[in-house]
């Protein structure tokens, strides 16, 4: 049980120009369960890597508990690491693979067994214990690997997108076991993900990156509902934020085809050119004829049960629109949209920073 | 429901095949010439096998290929009680196991470093123990011998181990770097989590998944240290230290013309020393086809 630290850590790679870790500060407490999000090659398994052990930063540092780890052995910083493959050793039984970490502690036999035998039924996994990883399939593969992680209690868990070689319904019901264990066993826990589903759904908080750089931390509401630059407003969300070039004017927005969105509250610039963000949720279709509404010519319609995806062009300028189930707008027809105020986001649009 | 093995359904699965056809006349034609081809080849290559056989058994062997009149075990018995073969054999089983433990060590560390490790100039490194594969070895048969005399290393084993060993050695490293390129990286990073050194995590994790390479490159050094001719006869020339090849030799001279060439001997000599051989090859064949195959697969 610990936290963990980021200070100003960099690492860059002698096979690329561009810093892979680029200046990353960041402060993990004790018990949460922080999500590292963002898409491939932006840094996060190489942070976690850093944190592990595995790689060197080049400058910075990263304690646990206080304590910098930079220069020492992985096998000294008590950490546990889940990875993608599992790493499961393969000429050693699934009982063996457990215990390995604790042989390595020189536990006696009985300790071993009694903790081995613990874990395994908290996972359920007491019948798979005989066999090797080869004669296990993938899922089992990865519970072999979490008890290995479990097993000795850790200061910290890091996982490495332990659940992206799942299939899809599996994936789902380990994600909310996982979170469920973390809660349960109190460590902190560092997990890295490209999906953004899954961070949504385990995080205490999350952390995006990109390029190597920090762009926000905050709880998934937060990044969600106060993204706070444009990457994090596309990355987070299913569908992502629609974001269209608009210019402020008086306690208005005027988008670029000419509609007009009341503002809510006093932020952003007073005039000048900004970039409007909207959730699909926070665009409804309404009848023709009210007030602050938009034309747009239905190009798709997606219904996925409990809600409708409906996309709508605007000119060239593409939206998605989230609905109830029962809107069911003809394709080709025209539809009026209007903009929730409360839920217009603005954002630079040189810097794309939210303001 | 009770368990199948997977082995078990493999094997199932491979019964299940389509059965094969009977031979068309064009394709038992076919069948006819391939195996006329491999015939003459093999016999081509038993022959020399053939004159051991015969001239092992016969007292008055000579060069040429001749079923034994009276077939005896004479030379058998002469090998051991007038050459004291058992003496030499005894030093070639040193001298080759002690070469292969030797390679074997050397090529666990010197492979798992060039495929693991980042250091400057590496892969000149990599490609300097490949020219080293290149050169002829009977090219450097003086500076060696030169080299021996001037180290104490003649008529030592120790020199004789290591020459064979650096024999081997560029070929084999690069056989093991092969390997435990083909070993995830992620597994010895998981041992190193656990809480295992670099080293221990190699002995525990990354060697035993290895073992069908170290298989191979034990027996290549074992079949090349027993095999070897050139560098056996610059380093050694004392009676007690001679191994097989040497006694080859012995057997070869005829003192100046007095004596006949003791052509039995010689091949009572062969046989014995192509049993050990032929004991590694079948010991170790299942595991040199997997590892020849660089088969690592399941991993």
């Amino acid at each position: 049980m610990a936290d963990v630290e980021f200070d100003q850590v960099w690492k860059r790679f002698a096979s690329q120009t561009a810093a892979a870790v680029h200046g990353l500060s960041l402060t993990v407490p004790d018990r949460e369960l922080l999500v590292l999000l963002g898409p491939s090659g932006c840094g996060k398994t190489t942070a976690l890597r850093m944190l592990a052990g595995l790689e060197e930063p080049d400058a910075g540092d990263i304690r646990i508990g206080g304590k910098s780890v930079v220069g020492l052995e992985p096998k000294d910083r008590d950490v546990a690491l889940v990875f993608q493959s599992y790493a499961l050793y393969p000429h050693l039984s699934a009982r063996d693979n457990i215990g390995y970490p604790l042989k390595v502690r020189k536990l006696t036999r009985e300790e071993q067994q009694k903790r081995i035998d613990r874990v395994a039924e908290m996972l359920a996994i007491g019948h798979l214990l005989p066999r090797r990883p080869g004669q296990l399939s993938g899922g089992e593969q990865q519970r072999v690997a979490l008890a290995r992680a479990i097993v000795r209690e850790p200061r910290v868990f890091l996982m490495d997108e332990p659940l992206s070689n799942l299939d899809a319904k599996l994936r789902v019901h380990t994600r909310t076991e996982l979170k469920t264990l973390q809660h349960e066993l109190g460590t902190t826990m560092i997990f890295v993900t490209h999906d953004q589903a899954e961070a949504m759904s385990l995080a205490n908080r999350i952390a995006v990156l990109n390029l190597g750089e920090l762009q926000q931390i905050g709880s998934p509401d937060e990044v969600y509902d106060h993204p706070a630059n444009v990457f994090v407003a596309e990355f987070i969300g299913s569908p992502p934020m629609n974001l269209m070039p608009g210019v402020r004017q008086g306690d208005a927005i005027v988008t670029i085809s000419g509609w007009r969105i009341p503002l809510a509250c006093e932020s952003g610039p007073a005039s000048g050119e900004v970039t409007v963000g909207l959730r699909p949720e926070g665009i409804d279709v309404v009848p023709e004829g009210e007030p602050n509404t938009q034309a747009a010519e239905v190009v798709a319609v997606e219904p996925f049960g409990s809600e409708v995806i409906v996309d709508a062009k605007i000119g060239e300028q593409l939206l998605k629109i989230r609905t109830a189930p029962d809107v069911r707008p003809a394709l080709g027809s025209m539809v009026s949209l209007r903009a929730d105020p409360t839920a217009v986001r603005l954002f630079d649009r040189v810097t794309g920073a939210a303001f | 429901m009770t368990a199948i093995s997977v082995r078990d359904q493999l094997a199932a699965r491979a019964d299940e095949g389509p059965p094969p056809r009977p031979p068309e006349r064009a394709g038992r034609l076919e069948w006819i010439a391939v195996h006329l081809v491999f015939l003459v080849i093999c016999a081509f290559f038993l022959v020399p096998f053939l004159w051991l056989l015969s001239a092992a058994f016969d007292d008055k062997a000579s060069a040429y290929i001749q079923l034994p009149v009276a077939p005896t075990l004479n030379n058998f018995v002469r090998i051991f009680t007038d050459y004291d073969f058992a003496h030499v054999l005894v030093n070639s089983v040193f001298v080759a196991v002690a070469t292969m433990l030797l390679v074997v060590f050397a090529v666990s560390l010197a492979g798992y470093s060039l495929s693991r490790m980042d250091f400057r100039r590496k892969d000149w490194i990599v490609y300097a123990v490949l020219l080293l594969q290149t050169m002829p070895l009977s090219a450097t048969m003086v500076p060696i011998y030169g080299l021996a005399r001037q180290l104490g290393l003649r008529n030592s084993y120790l020199g004789l181990i290591l020459i064979h060993a650096a024999i081997e050695l560029p070929f084999l490293i690069w056989l093991m770097k092969g390997f435990f390129d083909s070993i995830p990286r992620h597994l010895e990073e998981a041992a190193w989590l656990d809480g295992r050194s670099k080293l221990t995590a190699l002995r525990e994790i990354v060697l035993p998944l290895a073992r069908p390479g170290l298989g191979i490159a034990a027996g290549l050094a074992f079949l090349s240290a027993w095999a070897e001719v050139l560098m056996v006869v610059i380093l050694i020339d004392q009676d007690n230290l001679k191994t097989v090849p040497l006694a080859f030799y012995e057997a070869m001279r005829t003192q100046g013309g007095y004596t006949q060439v003791q052509y039995g001997v010689i091949a009572a000599m062969a046989l014995v020393y192509l049993l050990p051989v032929m004991a590694v090859f079948f010991v170790s064949r299942r595991l040199m086809v997997r590892g020849l195959m660089s088969s690592t697969r399941g991993l």
